[in-house]
């Protein structure tokens, strides 16, 4: 009997390869800790916070509300649209800039340092100069997300298209390659893994450089909601925008790395 | 850059320096400088100004004292949120790193946070802290605590297990464990979290003084703009760039310093 036992409780052990003991403690305890984390927001704002300041609770009560606004939704399309948008423009730009720089002597010396050099400015502080330039409009929006992903962007293909290896040139040299090809043929697959890093970094850069706008601008867009919602004591709708916001950061990420995957599917096959 | 041979001789990379400046005044300054000046004299003085009358602001604003009142204001700002973040990163970065069940346990939220847009978090510290220089010093602190923590917990977790079996064996107890194993051993990786925060910390300092109480550099800024004053808009914003470039490559030195001292 006692024997019975035992092997059905190995067994069931085993049965249960994919989730190792390991993972279930450890996801038990992230859960754990979840709740945790937010038990301790919701009383510490009951305790210490006025009445308007976000809590969990809260959050989950106004979803149904946010989620049924269609000013939120529109707001959410705003941003996104204008992110796509600039980060289109940022990475074509970036990589025909980065490109010629890494190819051309004579770019790399002129363009390096301004490039470097405006890499290390925060874009935030561009903005008050491109508010005058494009005054409070949608187009400053715009404007700042194409620098913000067209910076990362350059300085990663050039870094990536400066060291291609030797024999990939010579051999595009001695069947008379055309100079195009070898860009965008050669220098540009060879830099790819430097590539998608500056595109995640200006993902990233993009959808701050959007919101940052949105505040100063005051242009319609889920920075401008989180902003009007907390100015008017609504915490918690902001907070939902913000969820949000953090989601659109994430899938740009990984349809970054999707779009590799399915497009680019020779690439970390060697790796 | 490809034919360059190992320079061992100090007059050697003197003389290779003096390539590079010469390179870098002849073919980025000077044509950099040159169109400048053209598109700003040629362009409305609403939208952009000339080198020359940028250089003459320039010397306005240090000269009326704005400059170094604003430097002074944001240095203050930065050091409070940068400095606290490198104490408490450093610090719960190796602690999550000895207590194996709240890393496990924290990990995914911290992760979180670090990919949350920290610029988002603002009008939340408006509404609910107000103006004044704590709300701040707060939000550039969560600009740049979170690369000092994670790069301090995956730095202090690589200890050698033999290491640390040699110091259990010895009879080690956690605050010796800390001060003659762990810290010295971690240091190199919170200085390149530090060399991130340094970038992060700066792009705090101009948001936390656009967004919250006005103060310092994002004052002076956004003053200017309202004012129209091109040539002190675009003085200052040379101003912010020149300080990017100069606390990156403080950043960078920091951490190649603690690099060679690791190995």
């Amino acid at each position: 009997m006692s024997i019975q036992l035992g092997v059905p409780a190995v067994n069931r052990f085993r049965s249960r390869k994919p989730l190792s003991r390991f993972a279930v403690v450890s996801l038990r305890l992230r859960l754990l800790t979840g709740v945790v984390l937010l038990v301790a927001w919701e009383v510490s704002a009951n305790l210490f916070a006025p009445a308007h300041v976000a809590r969990p609770s809260n959050v989950v009560m106004v979803l149904p509300a946010v989620f049924s606004d269609p000013q939120f939704w529109a707001s959410a399309g705003s941003t996104i649209v204008a992110v796509l948008e600039g980060l289109l423009i940022g990475v074509v730009l970036g990589v025909i800039v980065g490109l010629a720089m890494g190819r051309l002597r004579v770019l790399e010396h002129a363009l390096k340092f301004y490039v470097q050099a405006l890499f290390t400015l925060p874009i935030v502080a561009l903005l008050p100069l491109i508010i005058m330039w494009f005054g409070y409009s949608s187009a400053t929006r715009l404007f700042i997300v194409v620098i913000g992903s067209f910076l990362p962007v350059a300085m990663n293909a050039f870094d990536g298209s400066r060291f291609i290896p030797r024999e990939y040139l010579e051999v595009a040299l001695s069947y008379r390659a055309q100079w195009w090809r070898v860009w965008f043929g050669v220098a540009l697959p060879s830099s790819l893994a430097y590539l998608l890093s500056g595109i995640r970094l200006a993902a990233g850069r993009a959808l701050v450089g959007a919101v940052v706008a949105e505040f100063m601008v005051g242009i319609d867009g889920l920075g401008y909601y989180i902003l009007s919602n907390s100015q008017s004591f609504k915490q918690n709708e902001a907070m939902v925008a913000v969820l949000l916001l953090t989601l659109i950061g994430v899938v740009l990420n990984f349809g970054t790395d999707a779009a590799v995957r399915r497009f680019l599917s020779w690439y970390r096959r060697g790796l | 850059v490809s034919t360059v041979k190992p320079l061992t001789t100090r007059s050697g990379i003197v003389a290779s320096m003096a390539v590079r400046n010469a390179r870098i005044v002849g073919f980025a300054l000077l044509p950099g400088a040159l169109l400048w000046e053209v598109i700003g004299r040629t362009a409305p003085s609403s939208i952009f100004a000339p080198l020359s009358s940028t250089v003459g602001a320039l010397g306005g604003l240090f000269g009326s004292g704005e400059l170094f009142h604003a430097l002074g204001e944001s240095g203050l700002l930065y050091l409070a949120g940068v400095g606290s973040a490198l104490v408490v990163g450093a610090f719960f970065g190796i602690l999550l790193a000895r207590v194996t069940k709240l890393r496990v346990g924290v990990e995914p939220y911290v992760n979180a946070l670090y990919a949350t847009p920290m610029v988002a978090l603002i009008p939340f510290i408006l509404s609910t802290l107000g103006l004044g220089f704590t709300p701040k010093a707060l939000l550039v602190f969560l600009f740049a605590v979170f690369p000092i923590l994670v790069i301090t917990m995956e730095g202090a977790r690589s200890v050698s297990v033999e290491l640390l079996e040699v110091a259990r064996s010895f009879h080690s107890n956690e605050y010796s464990l800390w001060i003659h194993l762990i810290i010295p051993h971690t240091l190199p990786f919170v200085a390149s979290g530090l060399r991130q925060a340094i970038a992060r910390g700066l792009v705090g300092v101009i948001s936390a003084e656009f967004f919250l109480s006005a103060s310092g550099l994002g004052e002076l800024l956004r003053l200017k703009a309202d004012l129209f004053q091109t040539a002190e808009v675009l003085a200052v914003t040379l101003v912010v760039t020149l300080l990017g470039v100069l606390l990156m490559d403080f950043g960078r030195r920091l951490e190649n310093r603690f690099a060679t001292w690791r190995s």
